[in-house]
């Protein structure tokens, strides 16, 4: 026999229901646009679009009339890989370090590593190119990397501190009085229980640096262009529908990457039981 | 293993005060306290996690304080036993022997082996989180086994079990550590665990040790007041001591060996056990009236006042229904009983 549910829960149930559908709309609308609109027929950026083909698809394959946009999409990755990796490195080594440490002068340090998430991207863009110019560098590819890396640096140190607070602090000296040394608990012990917050914050870092606009826009060039500013420069100009074709393709890879390390971390969480 | 003087502070706290306990080979010592008596200090100085402000402590006669945790040879089974959850079974139980360098066919004979000694052999695959609190307790002495420890330490190892189960694992270690002849340390707060388990139990209250001794020294004979209020129920007669025995407030006097100055007013510490009802007035016992009866499985707690306010509690073997004894009524010892008597001053 079906309960009669309340008042109170049925207006629970609504309001729920509909903070759910209006996130859902509001999150996931845009990208169905955006979508739509990547296969239009038409010469310019119009929803609803005008019949269905895939040449602005084409178009943005075609290795000579899109070469800048494949230029400024190959740096985007370059910079991103760079970028994830050593944050990945940096950032699991601070938030180690940091686990070990207590009192003010760690808190401290936490909070520095930690400052690039709260200070405005743009000012840390200006800054960071008035710094770099100072000292004398020019624009390059691997001043973005510098600059990317401060800004990514935060999201590892996060997923990696959280997996390392969840670790039983009984599991280290368990491994101790084993005979185990240090260097084997971090191998066996510690490693393994953080790698999915390791995988998490790197894929976090990466898809961070291929979306960072306001670090990119300052220390940028015209030869170290970047997949976010160009799409800028192109929809400011002429409206070209490549733009939805390149939208439509990150749309696609951030899903299939958010997959994998759901498959992945997935699969460490069942490791671990 | 002998611990000489061992003193830790935290801070200002001191945790463990100038604490002495030898601990004889193939004996189970019990550290029995409320939290923050010191008990786990004690044990976490001894595996090597917390150094101590001074002291020393020897295993087979050799020094250990310098030794860092991972080359003390000390087995430890952890309260939450602390099993490694990537780990299947079997490599927890072989993580000491890869530990320490050891590959090969004889890593899986010794795990298959130690497996086999706690009942465990059908499980070696399971991941910790596939299993029942008692087989992870199972593990976990396993694994700690494996390295052939000098001595086992035993951090609250039963508290996380069901009290059905808590009994069996009690057997079961107590089984274990007889067959392999093993020196153990157990840490607990639980008194019924220290006199099951233990062949001594160190009673430990602010960082020192109250009373050593074998569970019926300690619960027949507290050597303080302290002792005698955290092992087991007892009642406290208030009295005055005379030549070769006690007045009682509740008035009655009994005979009894003692070493407090006659005149001088204390309290007797008895056991609910130790007393009983009678209808007879004799000069050793005292009137009471009944104000409680409930039946405890074999046995009858009752609770009677005596004439002074004083609020007994005793138990006796029940046969049948609770009847409550018909005309005036008196408690006495029970014959052979001999109550500790401790002066009024002193601290609980």
């Amino acid at each position: 026999m079906a309960r009669r549910r309340s008042p109170a829960e049925i207006s629970y149930a609504l309001v729920i229901g509909g903070l759910a559908a209006l996130a859902l709309v509001i999150l996931v609308g845009p990208v169905l646009v955006v979508l739509a609109t990547s296969f239009t027929d038409s010469r310019s950026i119009r929803f609803p679009p005008q019949g269905f083909s895939f040449r602005w698809y084409e178009l943005l394959l075609d290795e000579v009339r899109s070469r800048p946009i494949h230029r400024a999409a190959g740096n985007t990755l370059h910079v991103a890989a760079l970028a994830a990796g050593l944050a990945t490195l940096g950032g699991t080594g601070a938030a180690l370090a940091l686990a070990g440490l207590r009192g003010r002068w760690a808190r401290l340090a936490d909070a520095f590593f930690m400052s690039p998430m709260v200070l405005p991207g743009l000012a840390f863009g200006l800054a960071a190119l008035m710094y770099f110019t100072l000292l004398g560098f020019r624009p390059s590819l691997e001043l973005l990397v510098c600059g990317h890396l401060i800004v990514v640096v935060p999201l590892v140190l996060r997923t990696v501190g959280a997996s390392l607070s969840q670790r039983d602090p009984a599991l280290l000296d368990a491994s101790a009085s084993l005979g185990a040394s240090g260097f084997h608990t971090f191998r066996r012990v510690t490693l393994p229980l953080i790698a999915p917050g390791i995988a998490a914050g790197a894929f976090l870092a990466f898809m961070a640096s291929v979306d960072n606009v306001p670090v990119s826009l300052f220390l940028s060039s015209a030869r170290t262009d970047m997949l976010p500013i160009r799409m800028w420069g192109m929809m400011e100009s002429t409206l070209d529908v490549r733009v939805a074709a390149v939208s439509g393709t990150l749309i696609l890879v951030a899903f299939i990457l958010m997959l994998v390390m759901e498959r992945f971390t997935g699969l460490t969480r069942r490791m671990r039981g | 293993m002998d611990v000489d003087a061992l003193t830790v502070r935290y801070g200002g706290f001191t945790a463990l005060d100038a604490v002495s306990l030898t601990v004889a080979g193939g004996e189970v010592v019990a550290l029995l306290g409320p939290s923050g008596c010191g008990k786990t200090t004690l044990l976490r100085t001894v595996a090597g996690f917390i150094r101590q402000a001074s002291g020393s402590v020897r295993i087979d006669g050799a020094g250990i304080d310098d030794l860092p945790a991972n080359r003390r040879r000390v087995g430890i089974v952890f309260q939450n036993y602390a099993l490694f959850p990537h780990m299947s079974v079997a490599d927890n139980v072989a993580y000491g022997l890869h530990a320490r360098g050891e590959k090969g066919a004889h890593v899986n004979a010794r795990v298959a082996e130690l497996l086999e000694m706690v009942q465990l052999g059908a499980l070696a695959k399971r991941r910790p989180a596939q299993l029942s609190g008692g087989q992870q307790q199972r593990v976990a002495l396993a694994r700690a086994l494996a390295i052939e420890p000098s001595i086992l330490l035993l951090d609250e190892p039963f508290a996380a079990l069901d009290r059905s189960l808590r009994l069996d694992m009690q057997i079961e270690i107590k089984r274990l550590q007889r067959q392999l002849g093993l020196t153990a340390i157990l840490v607990t707060h639980d008194q019924d665990e220290a006199m099951s388990v233990a062949d001594r139990i160190a009673v430990m209250k602010r960082g020192r040790i109250e009373q050593l001794g074998t569970p019926v020294e300690v619960y027949d004979h507290p050597a303080t007041p302290f002792v005698a209020g955290f092992i087991g129920t007892t009642n406290r007669l208030p009295c005055l001591a005379e030549a070769g025995g006690v007045a009682l407030a509740a008035g009655a006097r009994l005979a009894l060996a003692h070493d407090q100055a006659p005149g001088s007013a204390g309290w007797l510490s008895v056991r609910p056990e130790q007393l009983m009802l009678t209808s007879e007035a004799t000069p050793d016992a005292w009137a009471v009236t009944p104000a409680l009866a409930v039946p405890l499985g074999a046995l009858t707690v009752r609770e009677v006042r005596c004439a002074d306010g004083t609020l007994l509690r005793l138990t006796e073997p029940r046969r049948g229904a609770i009847r409550d004894p018909a005309g005036p009524i008196f408690c006495r010892l029970v014959p052979g009983a001999q109550p500790s008597l401790f002066s009024a001053n002193e601290e609980e």
